[in-house]
């Protein structure tokens, strides 16, 4: 058999789901491949001047601490602001704004991304995607973890704790402002999330504790923590730094895309051209020969877990950048669930052994287009989980050989009696 | 038996965590209080409004339970609230049905129940002494009104609905659709929940933007403040111009709303006052006295928009 | 004389049990009225829906397997029946059509696992997801349970009073004889024991004769039977149908039952632990709505921790009965 083909061998399956599901929009959704190009209304005032002469970026709060917290000033910098919405407006129907100025955080290339639900697919994807990766290289070591949705909510939680907190610190005006300021909630949120991996892998690994159990505790008390950082309330936060994440563009398309992409090729790097991938594929496959073999199966269980705590936490950046605010209660909800999906339908085994990057990708973006579907016909959210829990079956049974001998031995004896006349 | 100690190490922790509680003074009023959660800046400031009152008032000891807006853990408070013996108890139920077998049990115990903010569907009507809260029909008269006043005789109206099954969403629905039923060229062209949160709000409306009746879309009608902040970010994302491509009303009067309004980016708001702590906590001390209070008590609402928000406003809201 | 080792099997479920006894000392040492008994019988009241799901999935992880369309089921359950009373149908054919559906449906699930070597995590997720969708399709909204002649004979007259206040209802009754049926029946009988070989080794218990398959996919349809009685137990307690209720019961239903002592390997554990672990939940639950001064989630840590002390007592346990063995 070609090498390729065996290679590409897993994505057969969810990619022709892919298209199926593509195909079906084609035809019965209106408008769902109309990728229109937008302009950016203008640059992010994000070291603006005491009375802003720019209407705020799109997807960035109208509110930024520099022109709210000149008190005196808001309210008529906020009336010219909305003069000058008012006028660019009726200027054209298409957004056509005279392009600003951009504040040097390559926000965007000649000011335009583009816009479409195809794009929001990637977008509202991301969160999935990223949590994919950690969740792949978990599975793929024969374990699991259905924490990332509480460690989610931590990261998320912590990071808009950090930025409120700095943001009332920080000073009307100040030239170094905001800008600097998210990195230390994004680097907090980013630590904490791997030490909750870290902390899972110490159970698994370290205590030989069975990967769900141990994820579960987790899982019921994480939201409980990210719950006492916040002090049960929903902290939302302004900081265009943060805001950036989920809602900038970069070359055409959404930054969370970037990240996605990013994320993606070092994941690929690091396991493919290294002995990584190797080690994590053996230990899954059986630890013990593995040890036997030389291989530190416990430290590399112990990284997958850091691995996929990094991964919830990038996650959990994306998920509150996303909607300005970190909910303890409903971040990555049952998201656990959908990275799972996407694993196993991207061909991973949930017996650990081979396990496929590129598979997972694909799979979680078919679920997130099967979720967009759903809500562009109109469906009750709670309603798009009948599709996709049968997508999810349907794929699991192409996948097990069980299945597919009995199919085939289903026409095989069809053929023979047809043969035989 | 090393892990013996060790459970008992982390129940003699528990101890320290809870022994610190005071034995019940017998002289205050003791109240028991179930939330629905921490959902919403909207909650947030009832939560506020009622922890608050509370502690101002020496004769009134409150026994709080946040119920992570689960009907079970509200239910479970409840019967606790029974046992423990309190004087009155009070809720803002998630939802509307499932609550009588528990009242019944309030009654017969003979604690008497105030409801706040939202009602429950009982068969019985003593099985609660009074109700203190929004009227929300009333709540989406007001809005339909001022988009009839504001807007005009014709209007394609997007409509983010709040969570299923809830009494704010059916209500404000309701008395939104009767106030513009007499009016032919205002319609509701899309209706979706958004569960009250800003994320879903942003997304469904996000959906919205992307029908084919995209473009059609002049008003957008949100059933909370919370839903209309995050459909402002996606109306933006899209290119258009909250406020005048889309108006937008919503309900509740938060002040990220009303900032909003200031800022040009949104149009209206009905009040939905959560500061009510201080009228629940009287009618409290009225029921515990033995008095007779009115089974409806509504709270004090009004309407606001660019015409009466000024910064003094903004910066005079509590919530 | 000869020695009383006490038996390292029934370490796990009596650290729970003594759990239970000194949280209970607590609350009663705390707080005045704790120690009423209608606080006892409130945790039954409370939980009896959530015990008998734990039953169904306790037999479910003793077979090695896991079932996480439990809540689904009992939420689906609710506004089934709910809906065919609103309809004017007669309560007692809802409820036998809700528990032929539970039946069925956990049959699908168990062949669906066995007959394809399909993992029980995904095709109970999958479950989970589609029972969950099926509710709403039903009804998007709560519909309560007015009038029902069955449903108030049930609340009624089917309750014993013991005094004033004091109630010992149908469905408390009702989940304690499944509890004692599921305990004689996982201990008492060849399918039982069944379970517990399979779940402890199935390549083994196949070679033994044990019918594998058979027994697999009838623990399934069991634990659907006890989802979809849970959830004939919710709607009557409730007195309403809602689907949107019991999101995430499963996992409580999973940390009740390794919290009772089950092993989520297999083999190991009993089914009345489920109940001990129910009562520890539902008494924490119950001591931070007493104290009031607590935040609720609060809660959700001191499960998990508590989860986390019983794993490693599980483990250290199960380390040390292998040593021994080996040491023979």
């Amino acid at each position: 058999m070609n090498k390729t083909s065996n290679r590409f061998r897993h994505l057969v399956w969810p990619l022709v789901s892919l298209a199926l599901l593509l195909l079906f929009n084609a035809f019965f959704t209106d408008n769902f491949f109309k990728i229109e190009i937008k302009k950016q209304d203008s640059a992010q005032t994000v070291q603006a001047p005491a009375v802003p002469d720019n209407p705020p970026a799109p997807g960035t709060s109208w509110i930024t601490p520099e022109n709210y917290e000149n008190s005196s000033d808001s309210a008529e910098a906020a009336a010219k602001t909305v003069d000058q919405a008012g006028q660019a407006a009726q200027a054209a129907a298409e957004p056509q704004q005279a392009p600003e100025k951009n504040d040097g955080k390559g926000v965007s290339i000649f000011g335009y991304y583009l816009y479409g639900t195809p794009i929001d697919i990637l977008n509202q994807g991301a969160k999935v995607m990223v949590l994919a990766i950690g969740m792949t290289l978990v599975i793929a070591t024969g374990g699991i973890d259905i924490s990332v949705g509480a460690v989610m909510a931590i990261a998320g939680a912590i990071a808009a704790l950090l930025i409120s907190m700095l943001d009332a610190g920080s000073f009307p005006g100040a030239s170094m402002g905001p800008a600097i300021y998210w990195i230390i909630p994004v680097v907090a949120a980013l630590v904490l999330a791997t030490l909750a991996g870290f902390w899972n892998g110490m159970l698994v690994a370290g205590f030989g504790i069975q990967p769900m159990v141990a994820t579960l505790v987790l899982m019921v008390a994480g939201r409980g923590v990210a719950q006492l950082i916040t002090d049960g309330q929903i902290i939302t936060f302004d900081n265009p730094g943060l805001v950036f994440l989920c809602n900038g563009h970069a070359l055409f398309l959404p930054f969370s895309v970037w990240i996605v992409v990013t994320m993606y090729v070092v994941a690929g790097l690091l396991t493919r051209k290294t002995a990584l991938g190797l080690f994590i594929e053996s230990v899954g496959n059986n630890e013990r020969a593995s040890r036997y073999a030389g291989i530190e199966a416990r430290r590399i269980k112990w990284l997958t877990y850091v691995i996929c705590g990094f991964c919830a936490g990038v996650a959990g950046l994306l998920a509150a950048s996303n909607i300005k605010c970190a909910d303890s209660n409903n971040a990555g909800l049952y998201l656990e669930l959908d990275a799972i999906l996407a694993t196993v339908i991207g061909g991973t085994s949930m017996a650990g052994g081979r396990f496929f990057l590129s598979g997972s990708l694909v799979g979680a973006i078919l679920i997130q287009t099967l979720t967009t579907t759903m809500y562009m016909k109109n469906v009750s959210p709670a309603i798009v989980a009948v599709p996709k829990a049968m997508v999810v079956i349907i794929v699991c049974l192409l996948q097990s050989p069980v299945f597919r001998a009995k199919v085939l031995s289903i026409f095989a004896s069809k053929a023979a009696k047809g043969g035989v006349q | 038996m090393n892990k013996f100690a060790t459970v008992i190490m982390a129940a003699a922790a528990a101890t320290l965590l809870v022994a610190g509680c005071s034995k019940s003074d017998s002289s205050k009023i003791k109240v028991g209080f179930s939330q629905v959660g921490a959902e919403s800046d909207w909650r947030k400031a009832s939560t506020e409004s009622i922890k608050g009152e509370a502690a101002k008032r020496a004769n009134i000891d409150l026994t709080f339970s946040d119920a992570q807006q689960k009907q079970e853990n509200q239910i479970k408070a409840i019967r606790n609230f029974i046992t423990k013996g309190v004087d009155v108890i009070s809720f803002s139920p998630v939802v509307a049905t499932g609550f009588e077998d528990v009242l019944k049990e309030a009654k017969e115990a003979g604690i008497p129940v105030v409801l706040f903010d939202r009602a429950v569907d009982v068969s019985e009507p003593d099985l609660y002494k009074s109700l203190i809260g929004s009227d929300f029909v009333e709540e989406g008269r007001r809005a339909g009104r001022w988009v009839v006043e504001n807007v005009g005789e014709n209007a394609n109206v997007a409509e983010l609905v709040g969570t299923v099954g809830s009494a704010p969403a059916i209500d404000r629905k309701k008395g939104f659709e009767e106030i513009i039923k007499d009016h032919p060229g205002i319609k509701i062209i899309k209706s979706q929940s958004g569960d009250f949160t800003r994320a879903k709000g942003k997304e469904v409306m996000e959906s919205f933007l992307k029908s084919p009746e995209a473009d059609q879309i002049n008003v957008l009608f949100a059933h909370n403040d919370d839903m209309a902040l995050g459909a402002i970010q996606a109306i933006e994302e899209a290119g258009k111009k909250p406020g005048k491509d889309i108006v937008i009303i919503s309900i509740d009067g938060v002040k990220s709303m009303f900032e909003a309004i200031l800022a040009g980016k949104a149009n209206c708001t009905v009040e939905c006052n959560p500061l009510i702590g201080a009228q629940l906590f009287d009618v409290i001390e009225k029921i515990h006295a033995g008095e007779t209070v009115p089974s409806y008590i509504p709270s004090q609402e009004g309407v606001y928009d660019t015409k009466n928000i000024t910064k003094e406003v903004v910066d005079g809201r509590m919530y | 004389m000869k020695k009383f080792k006490f038996p390292m099997r029934y370490v796990p479920i009596s650290a729970t049990i003594l759990v239970f006894f000194v949280v209970y000392l607590i609350g009663i040492i705390s707080f005045d009225n704790f120690g009423s008994p209608k606080v006892f019988l409130d945790l039954f009241v409370d939980n009896a829906y959530l015990g008998i799901a734990a039953i169904g999935t306790a037999l479910v992880i003793l077979t090695g397997g896991i079932d996480l369309s439990v809540g689904s089921i009992i939420a689906f359950t609710s506004i089934l029946i709910a809906k065919m009373i609103e309809s004017g149908c007669n309560a007692l054919w809802a409820i036998a059509l809700a528990l032929a559906i539970g039946i069925l449906f956990g049959m699908l699930q168990g062949w669906l696992i066995h007959c394809f070597s399909l993992p029980p995590f995904l095709v109970t997720l999958a479950g989970m997801f589609f029972v969950r969708g099926c509710g709403f399709i039903v009804s998007e909204e709560s519909i309560p349970i007015k009038n029902d002649r069955v449903f108030d004979f049930i609340q009624n007259d089917l309750s014993i009073t013991l005094s004033k206040g004091l109630h010992l209802r149908f469905i408390v009754m009702l989940y304690i004889a499944v509890l004692i049926i599921a305990i004689i029946f996982s201990q008492r009988t060849r399918a039982g024991r069944s379970i517990y070989a399979i779940g402890d080794n199935e390549l083994a218990a196949t070679l033994m004769g044990i019918p594998v398959g058979r027994t697999k996919i009838m623990t399934y349809t069991i634990a659907g039977f006890c989802s979809a009685l849970a959830g004939v137990v919710y709607a009557i307690y409730l007195k309403a149908g809602n689907p949107l209720n019991c999101v995430g019961l499963e996992m409580d239903a999973i940390a009740a039952v390794v919290i009772g002592g089950t092993l989520l390997t297999g083999g190991v554990g009993y089914v009345f632990g489920s109940l001990f672990g129910v009562l520890v939940l539902g008494l924490i639950q119950t001591l931070i709505i007493f104290d009031g001064r607590i935040n609720s989630w609060w809660t959700r840590i001191i499960v998990g921790l508590l989860v986390l002390a019983f794993i490693f007592m599980q483990n250290l346990i199960t380390k040390i009965s292998k040593s021994k063995s080996k040491s023979h």
